[in-house]
């Protein structure tokens, strides 16, 4: 399964199949800024720095365009990771919402 | 009275299986029509044969449309967005399935509003002859009808205007900067009628679409829905809680788009002589959210 490294904050999580950067983080305890969930209002953008993200669903080119694509701009509430990937947050750093989580995640 | 209601709000969704199942089951809207790529929806306590228009591709506003009482109403509105200076076009009957002939004026940020006097008529779920209460068996959150929008527009001054001056609106609240005379209106709740809005406008950088809302009946309503967008695994951006502004109580929540839609219920009964409601952006966020009084991080921040 990939592993997902939040550069920014140094946090390493693992992610499950088909599962979103969103929702691996989720998963783990971690919330950062987000909008719709949905893929609809791009506040969710992270920059990929290393590694590949593929979406499941349709993502509309007004809220990702193609040279964003290939900057290495993803949706984090769409993308899925689908090798070792390293992200940066944008201007913000994530929050450990759920001690319990983030500490049961990493202790098993 | 002449433009009498918002008929229709037409939005782009991104994948049109997930948006049926959101728009049907989950809202509880009543498909009447599937054509070209495009599904029409009425509420249960609407008439006219649409509200809501999904189309597949991209996400957001595609255009909304008013309902006027007779033809010469749009005549009227022609007249007059034209000397204010936005551009008109005529539409004919069939452009838009099931609504007859209008005009269409495209405001300065952009936005697309549609006039037109005839649509077919569909019927209410409970009929008009000894009807009952509501719908035996509703499906979802049971949305009876749209209700309003709030557009971000980079003029709202401008467009209020236009609303006031051509299309027979008057404010119900607003947010300004300040008290001071020199204030700048920074957000306005206008209607044509006695309900709070039935359209919105708010300073954004950016021309789109904040919501499209659904006025359901009630507070336990409202609480109800809340419980199907849990069942739903619906995304809800905050609610159930209170607006400051018109006093409402509400769900916002996003479509699998990502397109915000919210439930609306309550309000008071606006007149025109009514003393408009005015908030300072200092207190934006207990205008907004009532009891929390402080805005989230995605109200000013996310739209389509
Ligand atoms: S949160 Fe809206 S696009 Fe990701
Ligand atoms: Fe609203």
């Amino acid at each position: 399964m990939p592993r997902l490294t939040v550069a920014s904050d140094g946090v390493v999580v693992e992610l499950r199949e088909d599962e979103t950067i969103l929702e691996g983080l989720h998963r783990h305890g971690y919330a950062y800024r987000t909008g719709c969930r949905r893929g609809g209002c791009a506040i969710c953008k992270v920059d990929v720095v290393s590694g590949e993200v593929r979406y499941t669903r349709p993502v509309a080119d007004t809220v990702l365009s193609d040279a964003e694509r290939q900057s290495g701009v993803c949706l984090s509430c769409r993308a899925v990771p689908v090798s070792d990937t390293t992200i940066s947050l944008r201007e913000e750093t994530l929050r450990c919402v759920n001690p319990l989580l983030a500490l049961y995640a990493t202790s098993h | 009275m002449a433009v009498m209601r918002m008929g229709y709000m037409h939005v782009r969704v991104t994948d049109l299986a997930e948006a049926k199942e959101h728009y049907a089951n989950t809202v509880g809207l009543y498909q009447t029509l599937e054509q070209d790529g495009r599904v029409y929806y009425k509420g249960w306590d609407e008439w006219d044969h649409h509200s809501i228009v999904i189309e597949e591709g991209g996400v957001g506003y595609v255009k909304c449309g008013f309902k006027c009482e007779r033809p010469e109403d749009i005549a009227d509105i022609e007249a007059k967005a034209t000397v204010y200076g936005y551009p008109v076009e005529r539409m004919v009957a069939g452009e838009n399935p099931e609504v007859g002939d209008g005009i269409r004026v495209t405001l300065a940020s952009g936005h697309q509003v549609e006039f037109y006097s005839h649509m077919t008529s569909y019927g209410l779920e409970v009929g008009t002859h000894n009807p009952d209460a509501f719908p035996r068996h509703m499906v979802g959150i049971g949305a009876p009808r749209l209700d309003h929008a709030l557009l971000w527009v980079n003029d709202v001054a401008g467009i209020e205007r236009f609303f006031m001056d051509c299309v027979g609106m008057y404010p119900t609240e607003r947010v300004v900067t300040s008290l001071d005379d020199d204030a700048k209106t920074l957000a306005t709740w206008l209607t044509l009628g006695e309900s709070n809005h039935d359209i919105a406008l708010l300073e954004a950088p950016e021309n789109k679409i904040h919501h499209f809302a659904f006025e359901m009946r009630s507070w336990d309503d409202i609480l109800k829905a809340a419980d199907i967008f849990a069942m739903d695994d619906v995304p809800i951006d905050i609610g159930p809680t209170r607006h400051g502004i018109t006093r409402g109580t509400t769900i916002y929540f996003f479509d699998p788009s990502g397109n915000r839609n919210e439930t609306f219920a309550g309000g008071y009964r606006c007149f025109r002589d009514r003393p408009m409601v005015t908030w300072t952006a200092d207190q934006l966020g207990k205008a907004i959210f009532y009891h929390s009084r402080e805005l989230n991080e995605r109200f000013l921040t996310v739209a389509t």
